[in-house]
Parts: structure tokens; C-alpha cells; sequence
């Protein structure tokens, strides 16, 4: 298990360095999906092993055949050593899914996800496990129309916020992943604006 | 006419429907816009079977085993029955076909279509079409004239037309209908028919009403209608004697009519009003299945059962074969006798369908309805063969009547028996495996792995897969012999086949853990002897055949004992050495099963524990799973859900100790066992959704459920307590199995469940006392070992209930003797071991327990009383140490896993592992652990528990050493004689409840220790705070004074050598005392401040923490 911790470190440095290099003051997607890997799913694993001891707490005994339920990040592990089946989350389906995305469509406003890195985990365990998840590819993309939905509410609305020049806007039900695609583009373009504005009225700036 | 309608059922998705009889009446199959074809055993059925014939399906008809089905695809299909493989397209239209019919003899088909046709198409040879052109709209619905002669069609444009087949043209039309643009905006469905076999008559509904047509003159003849039914009438069907006439229409009314007397003789409503679109009579005449728009099947029963009260069976049977002569020439309609006939047949038919009602309450997994249903179709079979060399030179419109007819005679000569029914025997079955009529279905689901059976089309396929891949890789067998019975262990997987007319049952054993390259043999059964059930042991395999006889053979295929069976057997299940057999001893009435099991040990000590005795299972029911669990106790399961396991302390009796239907949903959900463990204790199952078993696709995922005994009052906290107990008791009963038939055990785990009941068992006491039971104190006291005795006694004392300590002290003394007595006899065995293993013992208790102490000194008395308790223990694990390794514990691995190595336990502990108090210290000790809890109440009070200590008293004492001034010794004195009083009072108080609690929680340290601080302290001083709580416990009245005397006198009669182990320990105590004051002096001054201000508590107390730390540090 020592192994295993070392290997997930290494991988967190790598990914953070890669979004170093290009910016330093962004949190970049890697880093996201980092933080989703500690969602938990189940697994039905395939050998047995007693309860590890890690510093996020104990992970089960694993007994062959017996649904555990462990940290995403160990799941995929386990799965590419071919040590174990996932069973996708519940609401990875595409009955509820689909709902969603109706849903979704009809509102104006975000609607609430069913999990906050619905994006992430969707991507990992499809790529990773997609022999385990039913219709995987209606899922996919499924949750890549969510997402569309939902990235194009958020930029029309990140849009009016800006023609209306609004001192503030609410927005709820908004995901890590989402946040963070738009959150470097809107604050620079932001800023530019204001600076572009104050040039506009020199005089006035500078009697502040 | 009372007849009895049964709850409706959900079958399809809403839609039209449609839904016919198979021909023997046995099964009734649906049709609906979800596109499947269902196949009810019984109205009952949990587990129709699903054809999937196309996006919708509109239509179905049934006959000689073809099933033709209208699709969404423009197509009419054909399907073979029951198997429901596809079997060819019988035509096509440019649209939907609406409505597909057969002609009487099952020869033809015909087919209205929305795209005006209608098509007649030989079945046999789907190019013999005919066309019927004509219609102007949409075709709603065809009837075949039973003569063959004439067809009859109705059609959105109104009109109801009659073609002859031969010429394809119109021979009458009658525009009576309203016209409509398409089939779903037809106000009616207007489903036609002709009267059964004479054809004389046609029905047409017509709005709310029926009408009927003559077949020769194409005149109306009459109206059938009901005054209170003003709906539209959707489908008419005659009964198949021609008398009734049943129709259902919009609104849901259900309505039949006496034909002849034009009455209404029963209405029923539907019973939520939704549209009734199909609708088919039963062929014996008894009943009428119905199905609406909202994809619902329904079913009215005992329709005509009652119409003929007054006449007696016997007399009714001579009439109707009477009748049946003149009938064959006679005209059926107005005759009078076919009526009598009639009659006759639908009554003394009823045994037939009292069978069919019989079924509805099986299950359909119960292989009992299949023999009844064999019967019955025995039955048929021969009367069609009689039928049909009578028949030769009649009518063939005769075909219906005289299928059903020839019955009647047997069944009604036989002597009415009305006393208890006996029970057909449940047939032989693989405990883990699903029903073997499937084409996808598990072989065998067990702990070690899954064995799935494919049997379709293009494959005929076993995969094997494991749940641990360290046992052997997933595999995949063609089943070119057709096994039907499989068994998996973790040497081999066990197959085998029953015998055909050409080849005998075949047993194959693919023996994969064999170290030669020879990994597969098979044996042939003798002829006429069929395999039965099979199981699989360690080292062995067992068959049981349908000549009541077992075989065994070793896994490498050698022939072993054989021996007959008292019945015909119903499933076996082998583990380890163990073979548990479960046969039918004799017959059951009334729904229950009488099945008797055998438990052989096979091996070295080769006995047969349980002797054929009889098999408990609730009421009928019969048993669906059968088993060991992962700890060898047998264990089995029935068909309402109840799991019993066998109680080997108890005289091989059997308790019930979970049931599976409280924790479903709904009604017809069930939990398909796959496994049961009683460590941890675990009811592995499948949930199923409106099954009794799970599909093999989509993947099913297992569920734990857990045991609860069913127990009295399990909601007061009595019943609560004494459920926890016994099932704790039950479910470590498997311990003494397995360590008297020579297997190692986990000794740990063991002591850990032992001090899990005694202090259950303690708590039952304190609430027995609580209650003022003191009668079932003592019941519950001889339940206890003698230590938990001695404790109970104390608390008894304590709350000042003498008679029951007394006799409570009777007890002990009891238990105290047996100890010895045991003691005495094993003392015989060799000792040095248990010395070796106990000054192990002892070596780590002291390690494990002086991290926490500091002056690491301990009462004499728990000093012996450990030892003893370790010498036990030390003579248990020798015992248990013998070299055979437990092959049933589940961790493949565990056999190289150091059991009870404590010491090296402790070397290599993982530093994220929360350490949870117990867990590493207590494990070597064994059952030492047991008292360390339970005595909490007075080893906490003799030592003063310090770093770990959580409470703000606790943590003065550390703290007091490092104010060494001898200016605030004075204060300290002061506080110290009013702290005594107080913290001694309180430890009492305290030390009462800990005892009910059962936590091991620090109780503040004795404050005298405040004077040692100041004082040179001596070793009596130290002795005499370690007693001070069990002098004190014995004499609660005392002051301190009186406590300091009498413990003067106790330290007396202590030897001298004790003594001088006391006064060693106040020496080195002060040396460490000294320690710590050089460690602390920085702080000195703060301190001073404290101590002068002595209640700032609160202060204090922060830097008490900061000082405990520094100390720890070091």
C-alpha cells in the first residue's frame, strides 16, 4: 500500500506541474479530477485482503466478490491490475441522466447534480472502466450534453453579467470543474475591462 | 352467476393490448406496446416469460405451438411456443397489421392491416396468400368462420364485411359501425366473432350493444344488450360452448350474456375503469382473461362454474356423454341438450381448472407445478389420441369440444376425496443456481465463484468464473454434452448431465488444482440412472441419482463409497469433510414439503451426524437454498425467506436466525441467497425486483443482510440484549466444531466473543437489578464464567443487595470448583509449553500496559487471577496449535498469517492505523481481555491512568510534581484532605455506574497522590493507594482514617517479600519524580503562580497539558 501512496503523490506533483508551467495562478482541470478521485464508488474486488490502514482513513476488508466501497482513485488502480469490477454510482444511469438533461434544457437556472464532480467521474471511470458501466456510451454522452447545457448557460449568463455590468450575480448548483473552466477567462477579461474603462476616464481615476 | 375477479396485474406498458390462451389452457400469453409477448404460468406468475418480438406488438394470436404476432415493423411474425424463437415472417403490409387470427384448425392466418387489406396466409407456407381488397379505411379486426368458409372483417370506413375465403369477395356487408380516420381514433376496436364450431352466428358490437347475424340469411337475428352498461363495446368473444357470450367494452365493463335467454347474466367492472382491449375465453370454458389499454391483465374466474347449481355431477356426466352423440349432428344453438352438455362439461371440467387454481398459489419455481401440470397434459394427450381415431368421420368444427370433452369421464368416477391434498415433491435442485429452463442462467453462485449457463442459438456455453482470481483464471466450456448441474470449489468445478435415449448421464470433473497435466475426467453413470444433484467437498465429489443412490468419488476420479438414499433426493452441499444430503421422506400435505437431511462426516472419523431426520421449513413452503457457511455449519434457506442454521450444542437442532421477506419492499421481491458467514456474521444475497432470481445481465451485485434472530420483545432493551446474546452464542458455536474436529481456530476472535456475551451478560444482570429481579440475576449469574460472577457479586454488594450476593457467592463457589476440577485434568497434559507461552503472555501484557502506567505496580490478586486466566488460555492455544491448517477461512491467505504472534504484531503496526485502545494490547491476552474491561471499575482506580487520561482531574497529578516549593505545601495539604473526601466520594458514585456501562473510562486518580509529591513516600503509602478503592468497595462506610488502619493490618498479612517489592517501587518512583522536576523547572514560577491561586483550574490545567507533552517527549 506504501507503493501505492507514493504512486498517487508522484502523480498529484506531476499533474501540478504540468499546470505550472503554463499558469501559475490557475488551478488546472488535472488538479480537479485530482480532488475527484476521492470520491468514493464501489468496487467488487477480486482477491482478498484484510483492512489497510492509509492516512484517509481504512479501507475495508476486501473480500472477492463482496462490494467494498473504496476512493475512486484506488478503484481505478485496482481495476487497471484487472483486481477488481466498479459499479458505476448511481446516478450514472441513463434513466436519471437523461432526466437531468431534460431538466436541465427546460430551466434557465443550473440544476442541482447529482454529484459535485459528475464531469470528472464520468471521464475516469468511462475511460478506465467502461466494460463495467452499461451503455457507456450513451452515458458519455449524455453527460457530455449536461455539460454543454450547462457551459453555455454559464457563458450567456457570464455574457449578460457583463453587458448589464452588474456589481453581482448568483449563481447555484455550480460544480468545481465549471467553475474553474470559466473562472480564469472571465476574472482576466474582467480586469482587462476595467482597465480599458478607467483609460477611458483618466481624468476621473485619477482624481481618486 | 358469481364469478370472482382477481386483482388486476401490470404486464406491458400502457398501450393496446391483446392476450390469448395457449391451447391446453395452461398458460396465458400477452401482447403489448412494449413489444414483448409474455407467457403466464398463472395470473400469479412472478416470472412471465419474455418473448421480445419487436418495438410493439399489437396483436398475437396462438395455435400448434406457432405464435404470430402483429409488429410495429409492418410485419406479422412468427414465433415458436412455448421456446418463443423466432421462426420467419409470415408477410408484410405497407403499415401496421392490426389485428392476426386463426382459422379453427391453426392452418391459416388471417391478417386486417391499416392499409385496408386483409391477408390470408397459410402458415406452413407463407407464399399462399390471398388479398382481401375492399375496405376503405383501416382494418380493425378479422374472425375466422370456424367451417373455414367465410371471413369475417371490420373496418374504420363502418362497415363489417363477409368475404369467402375461396372467391376473396365480399359476400355481405353491413355499414353499422361509425367511420373514423385511423385504428386509434375507432371509437371501437370491434373485435368480431363467429359461434365456436357451427359458425352459425356472428357477433359484431355495435356501439353498446351486440349484435348478432344469422350465417345463412346475413339477417340480424338479435341484440344482446345491458341497461346499465351504456359504454361502447370493444371486444366480444363466445364462450367455448357456444352459450355465453362475453364482451368488454371502453369503459371497462366486463359483461357476459346467456345467449339463448338474451340476459345478462354477470357485469364486473374493471377495477379501474380503463379500456378493455383483449379479451379471450379459457378453452375449458372456466374463465376469461382480459387485458386494458393501460397494459394491465386481468382475469375473471369461476365464470361458468355456477350456472348449472342444482344438478349433481354424476348424473350431468351421463347426460353429457349422452349428449355428446346426438351434439356431433344436432345443431348446438337452440338445441336443449347440448345445453345439459354444456353444463356438464364446464362443471365436471372443474377438477382440471382446480388444479390450474392450485398453481396459481405455487410459485413458478416450484418444480412441483410442473408435475401437475404434466399430469394434466398426460391427460390431454391421451384423450386427443382417443379423439382423434373417434373423430375420423366427424365434423371438424368438433375439434374444440371433443378435446375437452373425454376428460370428463375420469374425473368424475373417481370418489370425491375432500381430506388433505398431498403435496407434489419438490424436484432435485443445485442450492446457488437459477431455474434450468432459461436459455441465460446461473449454474451455481457460491463463495467461490460463478458458474454461468448459455444456451441459446448460436451457443451452448458454461463460462466459470471466481471471485478470487488467485484460485484459477475465468474459463469457458462449450457444453457439448448439455450439463444442467454444475458445483465449483476451489479444486475443481463438477459437471454433469442427465441421461437422453441415446447417451447415459454423464459426470465431468475439470480437477483444474491438480499438479499432473491430466486436469479432466468423466465417468458414465449406468444406464437408466440419472444424475440428480452433485456436490463437491475437499478431496471428494458426491452424486446423487435418481436411482436413490449417492456416489462418491475423489477428486482425481476415483470411485469411493456409495450408498442409497431413503428418498428421492433434493439438493446436497459439501464442505470440507462434510456432506449434507436433504431428500424427501415421505409425502407432504397440504403445500408442506417432508424432506429429511443426513450429515455425514466423511474423512478420517467417517460418522453420520444427523440420522434422516426431518428437515423444519415454515409453512408451505419448500426449500430453496441449501448450504454450509464459510465456518462449516450447515445452514438453509425456504422459499418464504427464513434462513435457519443448525445449533450443534443444542442437539443438531435448527433456529431460525434471519428472514429475508422482512427486509423487502414489496410482495414479489425476494433476496436470492448466495452465501452465508457467521464471522463477520453476513447473509450474502441478490436482491430481486419482482423475482425470485436474479438475470444474468445486467450483472447482479450482492448485498449483505444481517441476522436477527427472532426473538421476543427484540424492542424493549431486555429483549434487545438477549437477542445480541444468544445470536452471538449461536454464531460462535462453530469454534468448538471446528477446534474439536482438529482445525486451527482464531483464538482471538473467539475471546473477543466470549467478552462480547459476558458483558452482554453483565448488562442483563444490572438491568435485572435495576428491575428488582433479583430471581433472574442469578438465572442470568449461571450463565456468566466465574470471573464475570465474582463481578456481578461485587455489584451486587455494592447496591446493597446481600441475599442476592449471597447467592450469587453460592454460584461462584460452584463455578470456582468446576474451574478446578477442568484444571485438574488437563493438568495431566505437558506443562512446560503453557509456561513458555504464559511468560510470553505475561511479557507482553506488561509491555503493553506499563506505556500507560507510571509506577507500573499492580494488585496482587489480579496478579493470580491473570495468571490462571493465562494459563488456560495458554492450554487452549496449545491445543488449538495443532498443525492442520483451517482450509474455510475465507482469507486464501491466512493460513501463513501469524496468528497469535502479539509481539512482532506490535513491531510492524502501521503508523496510519488508528489505534483503537484494545486492539493491539488486548489481543495476546486472550481472554485476559474480558477482565481487563470488566474489571475497569478497580484496575483504573489503582492505577493512575496518565497520558492517556481525558479528564481535567487526571491531569493535575502530572502536573503537581513540578511545584517541588515548600511554600505551598501548607495549601497543598489543605486541598488535598478536602479533595480526598470529595474525589473518593465520587469515584464510588462513579465506579457504580461504570460498572453498568461496561467502558473502560478513566476515573480520576486517587488524589493522594498529591502528598507524595511533598512527602518521601513510602511503600506501604504507594500499597495503600492501590487498595484504598477495594477497601474502601468493602467497607463503604469508612472514614480515612479507619481506611489507613485497616489497610495497615491488610498490609501486614502480606509477605515480607511483597513488602519489599512495595517499598522498591516508592523508591523508584520518587527517582523519576526527581526526573521530571529538573525536566520541568522552566516552568516552575508559572506553577507557583497556580498553586498560590489554587482554584484557577482552568489555567492550570492548559499548562498541565503543555508539561504532559513535554514529559511524553522525552
Amino acid at each position: 500500500m506504501a507503493v501505492m501512496i507514493h504512486i498517487r503523490m508522484r502523480a498529484a506533483r506531476k499533474k501540478k506541474k504540468k499546470g505550472g508551467v503554463s499558469q501559475t495562478r490557475e488551478m488546472d482541470a488535472a488538479e480537479v479530477e485530482f480532488l475527484a478521485e476521492k470520491e468514493l464508488v464501489n468496487i467488487i474486488p477480486n482477491f482478498s485482503l484484510d483492512k489497510i490502514y492509509l492516512i484517509g482513513g481504512d479501507l475495508g476488508p476486501f473480500n472477492p466478490g463482496l462490494p467494498v466501497e473504496v476512493p475512486v482513485w484506488l478503484a481505478l488502480n485496482l481495476k487497471q491490475r484487472h483486481k477488481c469490477r466498479i459499479i458505476p454510482p448511481e446516478w450514472m444511469d441513463t434513466d436519471k441522466l437523461e432526466e437531468i438533461r431534460e431538466q436541465e434544457r427546460k430551466l434557465d437556472t443550473f440544476t442541482p447534480i447529482p454529484n459535485p464532480h459528475y464531469m470528472e467521474l464520468t471521464k475516469l471511470l468511462l475511460n478506465h472502466a467502461a466494460d463495467n458501466i452499461p451503455k457507456a456510451d450513451d452515458i458519455r454522452t449524455l453527460v457530455k450534453d449536461i455539460w454543454d447545457t450547462r457551459m453555455a448557460k454559464l457563458r450567456l449568463s457570464a455574457d449578460s453579467f457583463i453587458s448589464q455590468q452588474e456589481a453581482h450575480a448568483q449563481l447555484d448548483n455550480l460544480t468545481l470543474m465549471e467553475i474553474n473552466t470559466t473562472r480564469f477567462f472571465l476574472l482576466d477579461s474582467l480586469n482587462y475591462m476595467y482597465k480599458l474603462r478607467s483609460n477611458l476616464h483618466p481624468a476621473r481615476t485619477q482624481d481618486y | 352467476m358469481p364469478c370472482e375477479r382477481k386483482p388486476m396485474r401490470y404486464g406491458h406498458s400502457e398501450g393496446l393490448t391483446d392476450v390469448c390462451f395457449d391451447d391446453e389452457g395452461k398458460s396465458i400469453v400477452t401482447c403489448g406496446s412494449d413489444g414483448d409477448v409474455r407467457i403466464w404460468e398463472s395470473l400469479d406468475d412472478d416470472d412471465p416469460k419474455s418473448i421480445s418480438v419487436g418495438e410493439k406488438a399489437f396483436s398475437v394470436a396462438l395455435k400448434n405451438g406457432k405464435l404470430i404476432t402483429a409488429v410495429s415493423n409492418n410485419t406479422v411474425q412468427i414465433h415458436t411456443f412455448p421456446e418463443g424463437d423466432p421462426d420467419g415472417i409470415l408477410t408484410r403490409f405497407t403499415t401496421n397489421a392490426n389485428h392476426v387470427t386463426f382459422n379453427t384448425s391453426g392452418s391459416k392466418v388471417a391478417v386486417g392491416s391499416s392499409d385496408f387489406l386483409v391477408k390470408i396466409v397459410e402458415v406452413m407456407d407463407s407464399s399462399q396468400q390471398k388479398t382481401l381488397r375492399g375496405h376503405e379505411a383501416p382494418v380493425l379486426s378479422v374472425a375466422f368462420d370456424p367451417s373455414d368458409e367465410f371471413l369475417a372483417s371490420s373496418s374504420c370506413d363502418g362497415s363489417v364485411a363477409v368475404w369467402s375465403v375461396e372467391s376473396q369477395t365480399q359476400v355481405a356487408q353491413w355499414k353499422v359501425l361509425q367511420k373514423s380516420s385511423d385504428v386509434s381514433a375507432a371509437k371501437s376496436l370491434c373485435r368480431l366473432a363467429w359461434l365456436p364450431r357451427s359458425g352459425r352466428v356472428l357477433a359484431i358490437p355495435v356501439d353498446a350493444t351486440v349484435q348478432l347475424y344469422d350465417r345463412n340469411t346475413w339477417t340480424h337475428i338479435s341484440t344482446l344488450s345491458d341497461d346499465l352498461s351504456t359504454q361502447v363495446v370493444n371486444v366480444v368473444v363466445w364462450s367455448p360452448c357456444g352459450k355465453f357470450l362475453a364482451a368488454g367494452t371502453v369503459g371497462g365493463n366486463l359483461l357476459i350474456w346467456d345467449v339463448v335467454a338474451k340476459l345478462c347474466v354477470e357485469r364486473q367492472k374493471h377495477e379501474k375503469g380503463f379500456t378493455v382491449c383483449g379479451m379471450a375465453w379459457h378453452p375449458s370454458g372456466g374463465r376469461i382473461a382480459y387485458t386494458d389499454t393501460e397494459g394491465c391483465l386481468g382475469l375473471l374466474d369461476g365464470v361458468s362454474s355456477a350456472s348449472a347449481p342444482t344438478s349433481s355431477s354424476t348424473t350431468q356426466s351421463t347426460k353429457a356423454t349422452a349428449a355428446k352423440e346426438t351434439n356431433d349432428y344436432d345443431d348446438l344453438f337452440d338445441d336443449d341438450d347440448d345445453r345439459i352438455m354444456d353444463e356438464g362439461m364446464s362443471d365436471s371440467h372443474s377438477p382440471v381448472k382446480k388444479a390450474l387454481v392450485e398453481d396459481d398459489d405455487d410459485d413458478d419455481l416450484m418444480p412441483a407445478t410442473g408435475r401437475a401440470r404434466n399430469r394434466a397434459s398426460f391427460l390431454d394427450d391421451d384423450n386427443s389420441q382417443d379423439a382423434a381415431s373417434v373423430k375420423l368421420d366427424k365434423l371438424p368444427d368438433e375439434d374444440g369440444s371433443s378435446a375437452i370433452l373425454p376428460p370428463v369421464i375420469p374425473a368424475v368416477s373417481r370418489p370425491v376425496y375432500e381430506g388433505p391434498m398431498p403435496t407434489p415433491p419438490q424436484r432435485a435442485f443445485q442450492p446457488g443456481s437459477t431455474p434450468v429452463h432459461l436459455m441465460h442462467r446461473f449454474m451455481t453462485w457460491n463463495s467461490i465463484g460463478i458458474v454461468r449457463g448459455y444456451n441459446d442459438d448460436q451457443d451452448n456455453a458454461i463460462d466459470v468464473e471466481f471471485h478470487d482470481t488467485a484460485i484459477h483464471h475465468a474459463m469457458h466450456l462449450t457444453n457439448t454434452f448439455g450439463h444442467t448441474m454444475t458445483d465449483l470449489s476451489q479444486e475443481a468445478v463438477l459437471l454433469a448431465c442427465e441421461g437422453t435415449d441415446e447417451l447415459a448421464s454423464k459426470i465431468q470433473c475439470l480437477h483444474f488444482s491438480c499438479w499432473d497435466t491430466q486436469k479432466e475426467w468423466m465417468v458414465d453413470l449406468p444406464k437408466g440412472e440419472d444424475a440428480r444433484a452433485l456436490c463437491l467437498g475437499q478431496g471428494w465429489a458426491a452424486v446423487a441419482t435418481s436411482t436413490l443412490m449417492v456416489r462418491l468419488f475423489s477428486i482425481g476420479g476415483v470411485q469411493r463409497e456409495m450408498f442409497s438414499l431413503p428418498g428421492a433426493v433434493v439438493c446436497m452441499a459439501g464442505h470440507g469433510e462434510q456432506l449434507l444430503i436433504v431428500y424427501h421422506r415421505g409425502t407432504g400435505f397440504d403445500g408442506d414439503q417432508s424432506l429429511g437431511v443426513q450429515l455425514i462426516q466423511l474423512g478420517r472419523k467417517r460418522k453420520q451426524v444427523i440420522h434422516g431426520e426431518p428437515l423444519p421449513l415454515s409453512q408451505k413452503s419448500y426449500l430453496a437454498w441449501m448450504g454450509f457457511t464459510a465456518e462449516a455449519t450447515p445452514c438453509c434457506i425456504d422459499s418464504v425467506g427464513v434462513v435457519r442454521i443448525l445449533n450443534r450444542t443444542l442437539g443438531n437442532t435448527w433456529t431460525p436466525v434471519c428472514n429475508t421477506r422482512e427486509s423487502c419492499k414489496s410482495k414479489s421481491d425476494h433476496y436470492w441467497v448466495v452465501g452465508v458467514r457467521e464471522n463477520p456474521q453476513q447473509l450474502r444475497c441478490i436482491p430481486c425486483k419482482g423475482s425470485r432470481f436474479p438475470p444474468t445481465l445486467p450483472r447482479p451485485a450482492v448485498a449483505v443482510l444481517p441476522f436477527k434472530l427472532p426473538y421476543c420483545q427484540t424492542t424493549t432493551e431486555k429483549g434487545q440484549m438477549e437477542e445480541q446474546y444468544w445470536r452471538s452464542v449461536l454464531f460462535h458455536n462453530h469454534y468448538d466444531f471446528l477446534s474439536s474436529s482438529g482445525y486451527e481456530t482464531d483464538s482471538e476472535v473467539q475471546s473477543q466473543a466470549q467478552k462480547e456475551q459476558q458483558e452482554l451478560l453483565m448488562k442483563m444482570f444490572a438491568l435485572s437489578c435495576k428491575l428488582e429481579r433479583e430471581f433472574r440475576c442469578v438465572e442470568l449469574a449461571e450463565l456468566m464464567t466465574h470471573n464475570v460472577v465474582t463481578l456481578a457479586i461485587r455489584y451486587a454488594s455494592r447496591s446493597r443487595r446481600m441475599a442476592l450476593a449471597q447467592k450469587l457467592n453460592e454460584i461462584a463457589l460452584e463455578k470456582a470448583n468446576q474451574l478446578h476440577e477442568e484444571e485438574e485434568q488437563e493438568e495431566e497434559e505437558p506443562a512446560y509449553q503453557s509456561v513458555a507461552q504464559n511468560s510470553l503472555f505475561n511479557h507482553v501484557r506488561r509491555e503493553s500496559r506499563g506505556s500507560s502506567q507510571m509506577n507500573g505496580c499492580e494488585d496482587e490478586d489480579v496478579e493470580e487471577e491473570y495468571t490462571q486466566e493465562e494459563e488456560r488460555d495458554a492450554e487452549e492455544a496449545s491445543e488449538t496449535k495443532k498443525p492442520c491448517l483451517n482450509p474455510f477461512k475465507k482469507e486464501a491467505q491466512s493460513p501463513e498469517r501469524p496468528s497469535p504472534k502479539p509481539v512482532n504484531r506490535e513491531g510492524r503496526a502501521n503508523p496510519f492505523k488508528v489505534s483503537s485502545a484494545g486492539k493491539s494490547s488486548g489481543s495476546p491476552a486472550g481472554q485476559s481481555r474480558t477482565t481487563n474491561v470488566l474489571d475497569s471499575m478497580t484496575m483504573s482506580s489503582r492505577k493512575p491512568v496518565a497520558l492517556s487520561g481525558t479528564s481535567k482531574q487526571s491531569k493535575a497529578p502530572v502536573l503537581k510534581p513540578l511545584a517541588p516549593k515548600a511554600k505551598s505545601k501548607t495549601q497543598a495539604t489543605l486541598l488535598q484532605m478536602t479533595a480526598t473526601k470529595a474525589s473518593s466520594k465520587k469515584q464510588e458514585s462513579q465506579s457504580g455506574t461504570e460498572t453498568v456501562k461496561q467502558t473502560p473510562a478513566a476515573t480520576p486518580p486517587v488524589s493522594a497522590e498529591n502528598t507524595e509529591n511533598r512527602k518521601p513516600k513510602t511503600g506501604f503509602q504507594l500499597w495503600l493507594d492501590e487498595n484504598r478503592k477495594s477497601i474502601l468497595a468493602d467497607n463503604p462506610d469508612f472514614e480515612e482514617m479507619d481506611v489507613i488502619k485497616e489497610g495497615m493490618g491488610r498490609f501486614r498479612t502480606l509477605t515480607a517479600e511483597q513488602r519489599l517489592e512495595w517499598s522498591e517501587k516508592a523508591k523508584s518512583e520518587s527517582d523519576l519524580k526527581k526526573r521530571k522536576r529538573e525536566h520541568g523547572g522552566e516552568e516552575d514560577e508559572q506553577m507557583e503562580r497556580d498553586e498560590s491561586g489554587a482554584k484557577k483550574k482552568k489555567a492550570l490545567d492548559s499548562s498541565a497539558k503543555l508539561s504532559a507533552f513535554a514529559f511524553n517527549k522525552k
